[in-house]
């Protein structure tokens, strides 16, 4: 009895806990930091904030992945734990969050964040001073454009026109932050492969459906001056670099900070903007949130759709995402299909070559994570090849696909008895026929529940395509939230949209699903084209 | 007509066929008996097959189908097989599994398919089950379907494998009453059975193979009633048998009954049987036999059929003709008289022992 007493007891206390949490967190949906406590470093600075770097001794850093400022961070601040994340967004949510103490960056990024955010405060102390440029292959191509480029950004900051593009690119006033349409370019020269980090404002990010930026500025300017038509393809920063050592884009700028090591691998331009490595923080730490115009919960709510879908048309780039996700999936379900098929037909008799060759290359596809696949097809394989993004997914996924299929067929055609095959035989069935008149019919019942669940897979798994430069639905709503700054909704419109789509290709399979189990076939259509000599 | 000469099969870890020569004659009904494991199934499946020979030759109608060329496809359209486990397409209702060979194989339209398919579901008395699946079927129905399937191509030769041994004994009937009525239709069957009644019945001709050969072929009435073959009479018996050798005057009596023992327990003979096995074996062996006998070399044999529950001594020994049944010790032979129903002694002076005297144990 006492024991039952104190588990009740227990269980309101949390169940009130949880009432508690949930009701601050509603508060918080804009975006206050948490309370104190959820502050991982538990460090013992009061309400009043960090003011310099050595209180940040011990806590923990958010750094956005393929940065320097890791390196930087450890150097400079003891017992620092650092956090990665693949975007500076998440880094600034987390900050925000309280998940990290601190959030180191190039300087400009937040520079242009406190224009947003009152709340956040740039470290008075440098971490590193550093400059940013363009980056060109190592190629003599590369050399050329870079010799040009650099002339071009050298002619302005002498006559003064850097500095105009650096105060329009670092105002609030969203209207004048824009860039010319560089896609109408006439190609008297030949057209330029640009490769942006489209999520690092004000340098590259989506505006109005389109890339713009500091960077992009003077990238289209300087097409503008040569005679250049401008390309630009958005993919994740490191895969930006990755693009242009192997050669897939011409040139790159997005927030690209000149390093040695950087230098050994690609060409650096002059420098277009000199800023530095700075350590931003939050002004109080569970203080008072930034001034909102709606602080209701259902207010917020609204606000943050009308953020994530209705301002700039944003509503567009899910669709082209899903569109996108949609073709890559659609694509590699069917020549997967075809493909897995054809080879089990292949290693179906034994055929001790085709087998030995199926089993490696099985070995070889699944055994890779799929990203690495996506990325040793992209920038290794087809390295040297134009071919766009959603060719290689769909290769890399009719691959994985293949291989599933292929298996599911192995397993469920060996899941039908050895005497089906003898009684067919024994009829006068050739090997083939017997294949395809008996055994694959009884089969594929056996194989699509789990064929159904490898969609679903597959579904899932075309989220990465992010890392080969393809805006699939996941990249779509990183980049949206790159431009709002908010975590919740764009992710759960891409999960139910994710879930939709599962949902709609589940409804499918499950028609034919129906159609190809002769059992559920109905009686009356057994014997279409027979008089049954019966009235009935 | 098939011929087969000199066929082998060898496996792994077995040889199911040692060396097998015959002629089959069309229109012969032919039950194929014998031991398990003593390559039945594997000759017929030869025959069409399913498994490949390791040597020998094979020929249906002059066609060689051991020969690699040999268009397999078309010789297996002329020649049906039943399962043992029926195979029925599961995924096929009972007339489409009869339907799907002759519209796939013969080009018939589904229209005569049909009809055919519907005169041999009349005729296995299955007609009303057209539209089911096979699982919906008993055993005994399933296999009906299976042979009604295998006429559908109109085969000149049917191959039985075990056709009811799958089958719960109350359905047994039924699939050989079908088998039955195609034995008069004058196409060549070859039945692979355990089934001693219905093989004398239904054939015109009985291979019995042991031992991975035909032992014996004859015709139903030789092999059934008066069988050439040792190894034959005792299958058609059902005899288990036993064999003790005694060689000199000091041999192990107490181990001879224990063997004795332990074939009694094995073969389940009756308990009152098998302790008049043990006096016979008492009486005439270890309290006359060693005593009488100089050098006593005595070979006896004890064989109980499971047929008709008998159990039959039969000693034989050496020495000079010594009629043990008429010169025997009084008591012993009371005894022994009070447990046989039959007992006989004869005299073959050419034999390794010359001397035989025969019981033949009373049941009751």
């Amino acid at each position: 009895m006492n024991h039952k007493r104190i588990l009740s007891l227990l269980l309101c206390f949390f169940l009130l806990c949880a009432g508690a949490a949930f009701a601050e967190s509603e508060t918080a949906t804009e975006s206050a930091p948490p309370a104190e406590s959820a502050s991982p470093a538990g460090s013992a600075s009061p309400a009043g904030g960090i003011t310099s770097i050595d209180e940040l001794a011990g806590g923990t850093v958010g750094v956005q992945t393929g940065m320097i400022c890791d390196t930087l961070t450890q150097q400079r601040v003891p017992n620092v734990k650092i956090n990665y994340y693949n975007s500076q967004t998440d880094a600034l949510i987390a900050l925000q969050n309280g998940k990290v103490d601190g959030w180191c960056c190039d300087e400009p990024v937040a520079r242009y964040m406190t224009l947003s955010h009152s709340d956040l405060v740039i470290l008075d102390e440098k971490m590193a001073d550093s400059e940013l440029a363009a980056v060109f292959p190592k190629t003599d191509e590369g050399q050329k454009l870079r010799d040009q480029y650099s002339a071009f950004v050298d002619e302005l900051w002498k006559d003064g026109t850097m500095k105009e593009i650096d105060a329009l690119w670092f105002s609030t006033d969203e209207d004048k932050r824009t860039v010319f349409d560089y896609t109408a370019l006439p190609d008297t020269n030949g057209t330029l492969q640009m490769a942006v980090d489209s999520t690092i404002p004000p340098f590259a990010f989506i505006k109005d459906g389109r890339v713009v930026g500091y960077d992009v500025d003077i990238a289209a300017r300087f097409c503008q001056a040569n005679g250049y038509r401008l390309e630009i393809t958005q993919m994740t920063f490191d895969s930006v670099l990755a693009a242009v050592q192997t050669g897939k884009a011409d040139f790159a700028d997005s927030c690209i900070t000149i390093t040695d090591e950087r230098k050994e691998s690609m060409l650096f331009s002059s420098a277009n903007y000199h800023g530095g490595i700075v350590m931003a923080v939050m002004k109080t730490r569970g203080g008072t949130a930034a001034v909102q115009e709606d602080t209701s919960f259902l207010g917020s709510i609204a606000a943050s759709f009308e953020k994530t879908f209705i301002r700039e048309d944003r509503w567009k780039l899910f669709t082209d995402g899903l569109l996108t996700t949609l073709l890559i999936t659609v694509l590699s379900i069917l020549c997967g299909t075809v493909l897995g098929f054809l080879v089990f037909m292949l290693c179906r008799n034994g055929n001790v070559i085709a087998n030995a060759i199926t089993r490696f290359c099985m070995w070889l596809v699944q055994g890779m994570p799929m990203v690495v696949l996506l990325m040793v097809l992209y920038y290794i394989v087809f390295g040297s090849v134009s071919i766009s993004g959603i060719a290689v997914a769909v290769i890399g996924f009719t691959l994985t696909f293949g291989s599933s299929v292929f298996s599911l067929l192995r397993m469920g055609v060996g899941t039908i008895d050895q005497g089906q095959y003898e009684a067919s035989y024994a009829l006068g069935y050739s090997n083939r026929r017997t294949f395809f008149r008996i055994i694959l019919p009884q089969a594929i019942p056996h194989i699509l529940p789990a064929y159904k669940s490898e969609i679903v897979s597959l579904i899932k798994a075309t989220a990465i395509v992010g890392y080969i430069a393809v805006q699939d639905l996941t990249k779509m709503g990183d980049i949206v939230r790159s431009r709002t700054y908010e975590a919740f909704f764009p992710l759960i419109a891409i999960t139910v949209i994710y879930f939709l789509l599962e949902g709609l290709l589940i409804l499918l399979i499950n028609r034919i699903l129906i159609r190809t189990n002769p059992r559920r076939r109905k009686k009356k259509s057994l014997l279409k084209g027979v008089n049954r000599h019966d009235p009935d | 007509m098939i011929r087969i000469e000199h066929l082998k099969k060898v496996y792994q870890n077995a040889t199911p066929l040692k060396d097998v020569t015959v002629d089959i004659n069309d229109g012969d009904v032919i039950a194929v008996i014998g031991p398990s494991g003593t390559g039945k199934s594997t000759l017929l499946r030869c025959i069409n097959m399913l498994e490949k020979p390791t040597e020998g030759h094979i020929w249906i109608d002059g066609t060689e189908v051991t020969d690699p060329a040999c268009d397999l496809d078309k010789v297996r359209q002329k020649m049906g097989m039943v399962f043992q486990s029926f195979n029925l397409f599961s995924h096929l209702s009972v007339i489409e599994n009869i339907m799907l060979a002759p519209v796939d194989l013969l080009g018939k339209s589904r229209q005569e398919a049909y009809d055919e398919g519907m005169r041999l579901l009349q005729m296995v008395g299955l007609a009303d089950k057209e539209l089911n699946y096979p699982d919906e079927l008993s055993g005994g129905q399933k296999q009906r379907i299976a042979i009604a399937r295998t006429l559908a191509m109109d085969p000149g030769v049917i191959l039985f494998d075990e056709p009811t041994s799958a089958l719960d004994p109350t359905m047994v009937g039924e699939v050989q009453a079908v088998i039955r009525e195609l034995a008069k239709t004058g196409k060549t069957l070859i039945i692979v059975t355990h089934e001693m009644r219905f093989a004398r019945d239904i054939s015109n001709r009985v291979f019995f193979m042991d031992e991975g050969g035909i032992c014996e072929d004859g015709s139903p009435e030789q092999i059934f009633d008066n069988p050439q073959n040792e190894k034959t009479r005792r299958f058609i018996h059902r005899l288990k048998v036993l064999e003790l050798s005694i060689g000199n005057k000091k041999y192990d009596f107490p181990g001879a009954t224990g063997e004795i023992d332990r074939y009694c327990s094995k073969n389940h003979i009756p308990w009152k049987t098998a302790s008049r096995i043990h006096l016979a074996f008492e009486e005439l062996v270890h309290i006359q036999l060693i005593r009488v006998l100089k050098d006593p070399q005595i070979h006896t044999v004890i064989e109980f059929s499971e047929a008709d529950m008998e159990a039959v001594m039969t000693v034989s020994y050496n020495g000079p003709q010594f009629d043990i049944t008429a010169k025997g010790e009084v008591l012993s032979m009371r005894v022994l008289k009070s447990i046989e129903s039959n007992m006989a002694y004869t005299w073959n002076k050419d034999a390794e022992y010359p001397n035989q005297v025969q019981i033949h144990i009373r049941e009751e």
